[in-house]
């Protein structure tokens, strides 16, 4: 009788020891599915390659990058056009484009200080991906940053890629 | 019996919650989801002349059976990919690099790809 009434007393506790790993299985799998891929590092990091690739090529910088006096303020306008990218893909997102980036020259003998940029894109998103160390703005947008170093003849410059992305409605929940 | 009994719902348990982890990963939001991400992202890393052969087993099956036909699933129009399989579904994702995508279309000239989508890369816009 004891014997019988044991087995119960420990089927009723494994059932309910199942049941409390269960729910937690239930609670972490649905909220894992339920927060959309955030693909925007990734994105950033092609943005930087497809940057890269037309502002230099097997080591060597563009040429249209330079004008007779130095780098070239009208390939600056026209940079987008010019590596074929579109900043603008959503109507919605005319009042608010959702990228920013931000290209850097530095020359070799003097690292600290940019001799020429090219900003393109919302500035805005700049201050959100300053404050992003703190918890509550992390994921607000997404800062990728890559260097190169790249030849204009003897020249060697350092070039810094900064993109910020921030597109939280299709990435963050 | 009682023993007997035990078993049995220790196993419709386990095979209860092993459906439902399968599942989770199938649902049409999901898979709208993630194909249209990856579709953007393959895009936005392509050059012109490029031509992409993308494997989308799982939206074929998923889409076939809600009643659409797997031509329908993928439409690319304004750099932005859509990517729907139910009637009413759909998850969009937009790509930057300017090129021009020809309509998406089936790749039914070899077998082995049969459940595979191309995308084919034109010159820059």
């Amino acid at each position: 009788m004891y014997k019988k009434g044991g087995s119960k007393v420990i089927a009723l506790y494994w059932f309910v020891i199942l049941m409390i790993i269960a729910g937690g299985i239930f609670s972490m799998v649905y909220s894992f599915y339920h927060y959309p891929y955030d693909v925007r590092e990734l994105e950033g990091e092609i943005m930087i390659n497809k940057i890269a690739d037309c502002l230099s090529s097997q080591g060597n910088m563009s040429s249209g990058l330079f004008a007779e006096e130095g780098f070239s303020e009208s390939y600056k306008n026209n940079f987008l056009n010019e590596c074929h990218i579109n900043l603008n893909v959503e109507e919605s997102w005319n009042k608010e484009p959702q990228y920013y980036f931000e290209v850097n020259f530095y020359k070799s003998e003097n690292l600290e200080n940019s001799v020429f940029n090219i900003p393109k894109g919302n500035l805005n998103l700049m201050a959100d991906c300053n404050i992003q160390e703190e918890k509550e703005y992390k994921r607000e947008v997404k800062c990728t940053e890559e260097n190169f170093f790249s030849f204009h003849g003897e020249d060697l410059y350092l070039i810094k890629i900064l993109t910020v992305i921030k597109k939280t409605e299709k990435n963050v929940k | 019996m009682e023993n007997v009994i035990f078993i049995i719902l220790n196993i419709l348990f386990l095979a209860i919650l092993i459906l439902f982890l399968l599942r989770q990963g199938q649902g049409a939001i999901l898979l709208e989801q993630s194909h249209a991400k990856q579709i953007a992202l393959l895009i936005d890393s392509a050059k012109p002349d490029m031509t992409i052969i993308l494997d989308m087993n799982k939206a074929k099956d998923l889409a076939e059976k809600n009643g659409l036909a797997f031509e329908d699933i993928v439409i690319i129009s304004n750099n932005i990919v859509t990517v729907k399989l139910s009637e009413d579904g759909g998850y969009s994702y937009s790509f930057f690099n300017n090129v021009d995508v020809g309509n998406p279309y089936p790749d039914n000239s070899d077998p082995e790809n049969i459940d595979s989508y191309v995308f084919v890369i034109g010159g820059y816009k």
